[in-house]
């Protein structure tokens, strides 16, 4: 089983990034699940026609008790791709990171893996690891690599270094590792070495360059991901190859 | 309304049931907690603690480690004292401000381990699950890790059997039983556990582990040798499934109360050696008609109160029906016992039609409706040491003489 994290700053293209690999997996015939990890909970939209989805904590929140199935807190999206968001707290109250913990016991609870029997788990993760809720993502058990998208702006790679200096924190208690860069492009000046300077230092690697494309905003507007618009544009194509060479090395791994 | 109780007492906490679990076992055990009234689930609320030595630690969490999430002074403070206490595992268990937070406690055992070179476990508490879970997940991890060598035969090795298969098999004297979930949280410390191995002896068998009152962790290290397993209580029912997935033991649920009911579970144990089936020994005992005498409520523990029910059940003819307000699982459960979580739920079952009596620890008394006959049995893990001189041991004597004649 392929269980990646994507982190990365706000607004930097983590929720297209992993709803544009999931449906790059489904297409290649495996079965996925993503998890939005983002009390904003719009991780999943672009699988599923533009609609919301019920987030675990919402549900708690209107039921006063824990769902018995999986049904109740999830969609089938694009590609079957099974869509769950944990959501969060009311805005100013309660604790986010604490509520992904309890989504992630619950998952657990009613035996998610055992029962979906996944090929690829997708974590789209909230900006930053704030707190131990957002390191949850990556403790063991869960994703065993991380993907860090980033632009060539100063603040996504201050980012990107924050994630990475946390994930290497946790390097003694066996959590994930950071597996690659995404470089999910803003059109900033030499933004190519800017990013290949970061990751050179931090001894990563680009594992994807993904240029700024309108084709993506388009199919966005429809709820779409481009794999589901259109998988022969050229955008398509970069996260299919994506998704081909991380199964690879997952297989290559395992083996 | 859903987690009130307003008349009632609350049950033991998982980190009771984790503590009580691991007392005797020659471990070190770490609560990870603020300091301050934690003697309620360690030390002077522990029946144990007065006659027997243990070491249990509070790391003493403040509030700055809280938000910095200062996992390394935990981590250093336990290493420490380790290497002065030599203990044969540690244990670090949480509480409600790490629970909070998300601590990662496999994470920091792994790193203990890692250090100290002993076994390390980490128990996820959080104070607001019932001590059963506690007993649970503790007595699970320690069999997981140190019940590792099973027996060399089969389980059915333990009795005879003829050559050609036609002659029906003979109980072989000492085929050896572990009793899995004995906490003085269920059992106080009234005598029952050690009349439960008095009974196994009485019956032909040999008792394995004490798992986890009166056993040291090298009998449990032997648990997988085993012929058979007896639940005693849901605290046990995991780390039975776990040695018969391991080693095909079978395992018996039940505890040997009263007279009659106690003769048959020891038939039944007999029974599930031989077939290697495992069973809830009380599901076969049928209800006894109602013949307008009505039924009692018992509340309480899944196992114990269910054994009760059915040594009632042959003993005197009355029809006592389980309100579990505890963990619990289906297979420990008859038809006619239910779920009660909530103190409502109990209210509104003991005020139905037919209900004519009540029985329950002392604390639930203010429940008792009107017209309702109430029969007291102290629980431990509700109560305390409150009703101690009085907690009955019920094992394998009528119960018209150990508890009460429900029939008068």
């Amino acid at each position: 089983m392929l269980k990646l994290a994507v982190y990365g700053k706000g607004g930097i293209g983590k929720s297209t990034t992993t709803s544009n690999l999931a449906a790059a997996f489904s297409a290649l015939g495996k079965r996925v699940i993503q998890i939005g990890c983002d009390p904003k909970a719009d991780s999943t939209i672009n699988l599923l026609g533009g609609q919301p989805l019920q987030p675990v904590m919402d549900y708690m929140r209107e039921f006063d008790e824990e769902p018995d199935s999986i049904e109740q807190i999830s969609k089938i999206g694009f590609g079957g791709v099974l869509c769950i968001e944990t959501g969060g707290p009311t805005p100013g109250l309660g604790c986010a990171g604490r509520g992904i913990i309890s989504t992630f016991a619950l998952l657990d609870e009613l035996d998610l893996f055992e029962e979906y029997r996944p090929d690829v788990v997708l974590y789209d993760v909230l900006g930053d690891v704030v707190c131990g809720g957002f390191a949850a993502p990556i403790r063991e058990g869960y994703a065993e690599k991380v993907l860090i998208v980033t632009s060539g702006e100063k603040m996504a790679l201050y980012a990107a270094n924050n994630i990475k200096t946390a994930v290497d924190n946790f390097e003694d208690r066996g959590y994930a590792s950071v597996g690659g860069i995404i470089l999910n492009r803003r059109n900033v000046e030499n933004e190519r070495e800017k990013v290949e300077a970061f990751a050179e230092e931090h001894g990563l690697e680009i594992i994807a360059d993904i240029p700024r494309s309108q084709d993506i905003i388009h199919y966005e507007d429809q709820g779409k991901t481009v794999i589901e618009g259109d998988p022969e544009l050229e955008i398509s194509k970069i996260y299919m190859d994506l998704a081909k060479r991380l199964l690879e090395a997952d297989e290559s791994a395992e083996n | 309304m859903k987690q009130v109780a307003a008349l009632i007492s609350t049950y033991s906490s998982d980190e009771f049931g984790v503590c009580s679990a691991l007392y005797e076992l020659g471990g070190m055990v770490v609560m990870h907690d603020a300091s301050g009234c934690n003697s309620t689930y360690t030390t002077h609320d522990e029946p144990r603690w007065y006659d027997m030595d243990s070491m249990i630690y509070i790391s003493a969490i403040s509030e700055m480690e809280a938000i910095m999430g200062d996992d390394e002074k935990l981590i250093n403070d336990i290493t420490e004292t380790a290497a002065e206490l030599h203990p044969k595992f540690i244990a670090v268990v949480g509480a409600p401000i790490p629970y909070m937070i998300g601590t990662d406690f496999q994470a920091i055992a792994e790193i203990l381990e890692h250090k100290t070179g002993v076994p390390c476990f980490g128990f996820e508490a959080n104070g607001m699950d019932h001590y059963t879970r506690g007993i649970s997940m503790a007595l699970e991890a320690i069999v997981d890790r140190f019940a590792l060598t099973g027996k060399e035969n089969s389980a059915s090795a333990a009795y005879d059997s003829s050559a050609d298969g036609a002659a029906p098999r003979e109980a072989r004297s000492g085929a050896v039983v572990n009793l899995l979930g004995a906490t003085p949280l269920d059992f106080s410390l009234n005598g029952s556990i050690e009349s439960i191995e008095i009974w196994l002896e009485k019956n032909g068998f040999k008792t394995g582990a004490s798992i986890a009152m009166g056993c040291s962790l090298e009998d449990i290290s032997r648990a997988g040798e085993a012929d058979l397993n007896l639940v005693l209580s849901y605290g046990g029912l995991a780390a039975a499934r776990l040695l018969e997935k391991r080693f095909g033991t079978p395992y018996v649920v039940g505890i040997p109360v009263g007279a009659e009911f106690a003769a048959h579970l020891a038939g039944r144990m007999r029974g599930a050696i031989e077939t290697g089936k495992s069973l809830s020994s009380y599901m076969d005992i049928p209800a006894p008609e109602e013949g307008g005498a009505g039924w009692i409520a018992a509340v309480g523990e899944s196992v114990y109160q269910a054994s009760v029910a059915a040594a009632a059940a042959m003993e005197q003819g009355v029809d006592i029906r389980v309100l579990c307000p505890l963990d619990t699982d289906d297979m420990l459960m008859r038809p006619q016992d239910r779920l009660t979580p909530e103190e409502d739920d109990i209210m509104e079952a003991i005020k139905e039609e037919g209900c004519r009596g009540f029985m329950a620890d002392p604390m639930y008394r203010p429940l008792l409706p009107q017209g309702l006959t109430f029969y007291a049995l102290p629980h431990e893990a509700f109560s305390g040491r409150i009703y101690d001189s009085v907690n009955p041991n019920l094992i394998d004597r009528p119960l018209a003489e150990s508890l009460y004649d429900f029939r008068k």
